[in-house]
């Protein structure tokens, strides 16, 4: 009888717990802030988020600060900069903004420095070296730019907050930066030699990268770091102590986005031009899910504190919604979904409650 | 247990002393620097014991940010931990101190000394000075980097900005002058004197002559209509002469003008320039003066109501109801009929096609849908055969333009997708002759060749050239492209006019014009009819509380007039300004503006003769519509987009409704419903 008690309240608690998260919407300008309990996620909120009512203003990355109280974004298109603006979890409501660079995307805040390193895409800008943003988000002041390279993307910190990392999608590099020091610490070339030797182009004398990095994060637990190689459709695996490739291997097209599980045990990411989320082991690197998206153009990722839930989020195609997919990372199954504004881009993972 | 508990109230004190707040220090503190000073603060963090802790690592920044409009203000070198101070001023620095995983930080006040004043030059103009005359003074002023910065009466920021910081005196060497407590300087007796001023502990003197007023009559005379209405300019000429009735031509007379309202619950209101303009906005009795020392004389105007008004009606519409209508071009076809195409906002990608044959009839004949989420813009061919429609929000992120045959409005075909160079969203376009000119991520634009629709070949871009640099539209007009700049203002450039040798494959930039808001949204070119006078009509575009996700936007904003007349000068001279209202898209013909001014709805309005002032305030409003419908995208919200005159129609589009059309009266508005009191 105990037994049974016992085993009903841990299944109590299990099933009761909630998870948030927020989606950025970009062709809609507003964020959703979702929550998934019992099997079930829904939209609890939506925020219009801009200045222009009749302008498109692109809300691309979002992230949560260590503490849960406020949430970022990044607004991708201005006048020509783009935005990042602080908001309360609290109310959901703007506390500050700053300006930043052309078309500011993905984020993340050190957990040692404090500060936000946002880099500043420049999507459809040309081929020249972009740069990373760092923002004090106490006074939300961008304290210094660090250049790196042609369109960098996936701002990813580690997790001892002391480098970020970021990737250039059109010079095919990799940047590690110095959280403390705001300077570009060690910069990888991500091409293989053969990719070297007769794919790589030329125009204007400007690298055009075979690979298109488009995304990297670094493992929680070990000195390795992960490469979306959305040209290539393949994941590179960089060993941060000896700074060099450790590893590739293939994917469907179109890898974007990369996260891995918190426990460090998986690696969870995107296929976009599939419509497709992908999940690896990282002990042997084998895929040991691939679920269909809900919808078409898949693209961020948050993974749920404890592990057990993927948060994908889909862009759609014109006038479909976004979609949030929530999938199970212990069976590799979609468990549930939710429409949310066009284009659902940046994802990020709020918070854990039990009920 | 009872040891446990003192363990506990131990630790938990021990964490507390331990825990205090801290706070940082520095020698930033109140610092004064001089201009390319180098210093290395000393920051330090301290606790509420006055504990000293040192910062393993300290940053330094500029509180205003990296990025920031008015340029670097200071350098920091974050490996050396140095400051150097570059632009004079009172500035705030935020120090961090990090430690222990932890940062704190403080914001000190550091002021860049301004360079010693090297200079001073007293400038009181070429003409001669009088009894009885304030003298105009302005100073060159020239520091000790060799800045050189003009101020004068008018420049008031840039006179508050210097002289409060610093110690500041004017004085005269006699009682030829009299200075006031806001130091302007009135001749008031022939003779010598000397003005002497002390800025900064730097003397400078000017010896003046001043004579003695020889001024005994002055004859004005006005050129003016017979019956003169709110909104028309006089002219007013004044000439000075001396008691012989000799003509003094040296002398620069003043004008000035008084006035009553005939509504006694109005106030008299106008505007008079210093080259003898005056406009009354409001019906009354105008005194206008031309004066010089104490002579003046004085002409009376009446001053009537414009009566311009006419009743304007709705006689159709387009409904769109299921989402955001955006831009919209009426034309006619090949068939000669009449037809429009309007684009949709945050949506689907669907662009309309309308038969506007009848205006009372408007009927939906066909639509495309592309992969995107917005149709910003949608343009059709002088000869009615191409459209070109704007993509943002393409799902494979590369935007760029549509090229539709739409040489039988009810069956339109999709003939080619563009991106080359537009991938980042072309927001605004227009078609002029064969080239289309395409707006490349809100930064530049493109010029295309189309004469093989079905195969543009780009031949031409334009650009500022500038970091940070914006575009939000582009208009093309007799050869001459009028892109809106935002802060830049409004580009006038030669893609084919010939008046600086520009071609669309060598756009050459001949004119430019900028104003303080910097909200320059579109901009359309206006040869007035009445006048032969030339304006760039520049709108602007502004929300001043952001997005108003459920329910009507507030929205700011006008349109300015700026007489380009001579392109090396342009002056503005006139606004359009609605209350509470902002405007949008506009259209000219025959001296009539229609304009979207968004919540303001269609708005038309009368721009003959010559402008100046505030037009809105003159009664030049012919009338307006309003044009939310209870059925719409949001209800019962007006949010004119933009107008366009076609064949005696006034046609519109709304954000929340659709296309509508609407018909000027030759009739005056009916009053009957109006509150009316007997006398």
């Amino acid at each position: 009888m105990i037994r049974f008690i016992l085993f009903f309240l841990v299944c109590n608690f299990v099933f009761s717990q909630s998870y948030y998260v927020y989606v950025a919407s970009e062709s809609d300008d507003t964020v959703s802030l979702l929550k998934f309990q019992n099997n079930e996620i829904n939209e609890l909120e939506r925020i219009t988020v801009g200045t222009y009512p009749t302008e498109i203003e692109g809300p691309h990355g979002i992230t949560v600060d260590p503490s849960g109280k406020f949430w970022y974004l990044s607004l991708a298109h201005g006048n020509p900069f783009g935005k990042l603006v602080k908001y309360s979890t609290e109310s959901n409501e703007v506390v500050d903004e700053t300006t930043l660079g052309l078309f500011p995307a993905s984020m993340q805040v050190s957990t040692t420095t404090g500060f936000l390193y946002c880099v500043n895409f420049n999507l459809h800008g040309s081929m020249k070296p972009s740069t990373v943003s760092v923002v004090d988000p106490v006074t939300m002041t961008e304290i210094t730019t660090i250049t790196t390279g042609s369109m960098p993307h996936g701002s990813r910190i580690s997790s001892d907050g002391l480098y970020q990392y970021s990737v250039a999608m059109m010079s095919g590099e990799l940047f590690e930066v110095d959280a403390l020091g705001l300077e570009v610490s060690r910069t990888l070339d991500l091409e293989s030699k053969k990719m070297k030797m007769d794919g790589m182009k030329s125009m204007d004398g400007m690298k055009h990268s075979v690979v298109k990095p488009t995304w990297v994060i670094p493992h929680p637990k070990k000195n390795l770091a992960y490469v979306a190689g959305n040209g290539s459709d393949e994941v590179i695996e960089v060993d941060l102590d000896a700074w060099e490739i450790s590893d590739r291997f293939k994917t469907g097209k179109g890898p974007y986005n990369l996260e891995i599980s918190p426990d460090g045990k998986l690696l969870i990411g995107t296929i976009k031009s599939e419509g497709k989320t992908a999940i690896w082991n990282l002990e042997d690197k084998k895929l040991v899910g691939e679920v269909k998206n809900t919808t078409s153009v898949s693209h961020g990722i948050a993974i749920s504190s404890d592990s057990k839930y993927a948060f994908i989020s889909v862009e759609g195609i014109g006038g479909e919604p976004g979609i949030v997919d929530v999938i199970s990372l212990e069976n590799y199954k979609l468990i549930s979904s939710v429409e949310v504004g066009k284009q659902a881009g940046g994802i990020a993972f709020w918070k854990q409650d039990n009920l | 247990m009872k040891n446990n508990i003192l363990l506990l109230i131990f630790i938990s004190f021990s964490t507390l002393l331990f825990s205090q707040e801290k706070s940082v220090i520095s020698d930033l503190d109140e610092l004064k620097l001089d201009i390319g000073q180098i210093y290395k603060p000393t920051t330090f963090s301290v606790d509420n014991q006055g504990k000293k802790y040192d910062c393993e690592r300290v940053y330094y920044y500029y509180k205003k940010g990296a990025f920031s409009m008015t340029g670097k203000v200071m350098e920091f070198n974050r490996s050396k931990g140095t400051i150097k101070a570059v632009e004079p001023g009172y500035h705030e620095v935020v120090a961090i101190c990090y430690g222990s995983g932890k940062s704190i930080r403080r914001t000190f006040n550091v002021t860049i000394n301004y360079p010693k004043v090297k200079s001073i030059d007293i400038i009181t103009g070429n003409e001669s000075i009088y009894t009885d005359t304030y003298i105009p003074i302005s100073y060159k002023i020239t520091d000790q980097m060799d800045v050189v910065r003009d101020i004068d009466y008018w420049k008031s920021d840039n006179a508050e900005r210097y002289f409060s910081n610093l110690e500041f005196s004017i004085s005269s060497s006699n009682d030829k002058l009299n200075i006031d407590d806001s130091n302007n300087v009135l001749a008031l007796k022939s003779g010598s004197a000397t003005i002497n001023v002390v800025f900064d502990g730097i003397k400078s003197s000017k010896t003046i002559n001043i004579k003695k007023n020889p001024v005994a009559n002055i004859n004005l005379n006005l050129k003016k209509p017979e019956k003169v209405r709110t909104g028309d300019v006089i002219n007013l000429n004044a000439d000075a002469y001396d008691k012989r009735g000799n003509l003094i031509s040296d002398v620069k007379l003043k004008y000035s003008f008084t006035g009553k309202s005939f509504d006694k619950s109005n106030s008299a209101s106008g505007l008079i320039l210093q080259d003898g303009r005056f406009v009354g906005d409001v019906p009354g009795k105008y005194i206008l003066t031309a004066s010089f020392g104490n002579t003046s004389k004085s002409k009376i105007v009446n001053v009537f109501q414009r009566k311009v008004q006419r009743e304007v009606k709705k006689i159709g519409a387009g409904s769109v109801n299921d989402k955001h209508t955006s831009d919209f071009w009426v034309f006619e076809g090949v068939d000669k009929r009449d037809y429009a195409v309007t684009g949709t906002w945050g949506a689907d990608g669907t662009a309309y096609f309308w038969d506007v044959t009848n205006p009372s009839d408007i009927k939906k004949i066909d639509s495309v849908q592309v992969d995107a989420r917005t149709v910003n813009d949608v343009k059709v061919s002088p000869d009615g055969k191409i459209a070109i429609i704007s993509r943002e929000g393409a799902s494979n992120r590369k935007n760029g333009i549509i090229i539709i045959d739409v040489t039988n409005p009810y069956d339109v075909n999709i003939i080619k997708e563009y991106t080359k160079n537009l991938t980042g969203g072309v927001h605004n376009l227009f078609i002029d002759e064969k080239h289309v000119y395409a707006l490349s991520a809100g930064q530049k634009y493109y010029i295309l060749n189309i004469e093989d629709p079905t195969n543009p070949v780009e031949v031409g871009m334009f650009e500022l050239g500038k970091e940070g640099q914006a575009i939000h539209d582009v208009w093309v007009e007799d050869g001459i492209a009028y892109s809106s700049n935002w802060r830049d203002g409004v580009y006038l450039v030669d893609v084919g006019n010939g008046i600086a040798g520009g071609t669309p494959s060598n756009p050459v930039a001949f004119g430019n014009y900028t104003y303080d808001s910097g909200a320059n949204h579109a901009t359309f070119p206006f040869k007035s009819k009445s006048t032969g006078k030339f304006y760039a009509v520049m709108g602007d575009e502004i929300f001043p509380n952001g997005v108003n996700p459920n329910g009507t936007n507030e929205t700011a904003g006008f349109l300015h007039f700026v007489d380009f007349s001579d392109v090396k000068n342009p002056v503005e001279i006139a606004r359009y300004e609605l209350p509470g209202h902002g405007s949008h898209n506009y259209w000219i013909d025959n001296d009539i503006l229609y304009v979207g001014m968004y919540t303001g709805g269609v708005r038309i309005v009368d721009i003959s003769g010559d402008l100046l002032g505030d037009l809105y305030k003159q009664g030049r409003e012919i009338g307006y519509i309003l044009t939310g419908t209870a059925d719409g995208y949001i209800p019962n919200d007006t949010m004119v987009w933009g107008a366009q005159l076609y064949k005696g129609h006034v046609f519109y589009s709304d954000f929340n409704t659709g296309i509508g059309v609407a018909k000027v009266s030759e009739l005056k508005p009916n009053n009957s419903m109006t509150n009316q009191y007997v006398d």
